[in-house]
């Protein structure tokens, strides 16, 4: 190998990684599920959810930013492995769908203008899919080593 | 003592099962880290309203009091699917000191609950002042993040321990 990746011949970089991936996804996830509760009407019902979803924006735009790029990092130490590996690929593809889905259709459901139905519906499917990102990401270890 | 309840827990046929099932097994920790991220956020919520940081225009008192139904199921979830998790390999995680670790900071989540209970989370009035709460407020949002950031980091640590040789599992 002409370069060694300073994260694999670390012993305590991957699990400090993992560690900021997963306060990275839990805190962008968790909030973005604050919104949804509240679009299925639990929690916070005093606010309007577009108050709610203006009021955590940030903090999981911070989650999601912590969480890619820890991820990278993570993705880094065995490239090789997770390009080949059918859960992280699915798990890719997932979080393109969720993350689109977020900052596009998920984004105008707290606004009110929507019907009830589609608001639900809309809120639902932004907590299976998110949560389906995180399955995807256990999975890695269970399908490991891929399909090489 | 406890370690032979341990064994005896990890046998039942149940978790023994359990033990060695290749998909049950990642199902059920994919369970415990979505309830982690869904409740995490409120408890995370409610610190980030009680240090002033979020929810300006809503009172805390408010914040806690919506929450508290959210994250009381959140945690029976987490907790349970932590459980099941335990239980399958309860003499390995009993000798784990990452697991112990957890167990130690959760003991301080409880003498927190206790501490606080009266002066912050169980008194509206003394929460209901502007975006600037008083120290003792932030002092327990503070202590309740530190200890919550802890057990995430210990709860992922567990895995790190090579496991031991000579388990009495069945």
């Amino acid at each position: 190998m002409l370069i060694e990746n300073p994260l694999s011949t670390s012993p305590s970089a991957y699990p400090v990684l993992e560690c900021f991936h997963i306060a990275g996804f839990a805190l962008a996830i968790g909030m973005i599920a604050l919104v949804d509760f509240r679009l299925l009407g639990f929690g916070f019902l005093e606010q309007s959810p577009a108050q709610i979803e203006r009021a955590f924006r940030w903090w999981t735009l911070g989650g999601l930013i912590t969480a890619v790029f820890s991820g990278l990092l993570i993705f880094s130490t065995d490239p090789d492995m997770y390009y080949l590996n059918r859960s992280f690929l699915l798990k890719m593809t997932l979080l393109v769908i969720a993350i689109t889905f977020n900052y596009t259709i998920h984004r105008q459901s707290p606004s009110g203008k929507l019907s009830k139905t589609s608001t639900r519906l809309i809120a639902g499917a932004s907590l299976l899919l998110w949560a389906s990102v995180i399955f995807g990401g256990i999975f890695i270890a269970v399908v490991a080593p891929g399909l090489g | 003592m406890l370690l032979s309840i341990l064994i005896r827990l990890q046998n039942l046929t149940w978790f023994s099962n359990f033990r060695s099932s290749a998909y049950v097994y990642p199902v059920v920790l994919a369970l415990h880290l979505t309830a982690i991220s869904w409740f995490g956020a409120m408890i995370l919520a409610t610190d980030l309203r009680l240090l002033g940081w979020a929810l300006p225009d809503t009172s805390a008192a408010e914040v806690i009091r919506r929450l508290r139904t959210g994250k009381r199921i959140g945690f029976v979830i987490a907790a349970a699917c932590g459980f099941v998790l335990f239980a399958a390999k309860a003499e390995e995680y009993y000798y784990n000191p990452f697991f112990r670790t957890k167990m130690l900071l959760f003991a301080f989540v409880a003498i927190h609950a206790l501490v606080f209970r009266k002066g912050v989370y169980a008194a509206p009035a003394g929460l209901a002042g502007g975006p600037d709460p008083p120290r003792r407020v932030k002092l327990a949002a503070a202590l309740s993040l530190l200890f919550w950031v802890g057990i995430l980091c210990a709860g992922r640590a567990i895995g790190y321990v090579a496991g031991r040789a000579g388990m009495h599992y069945r």
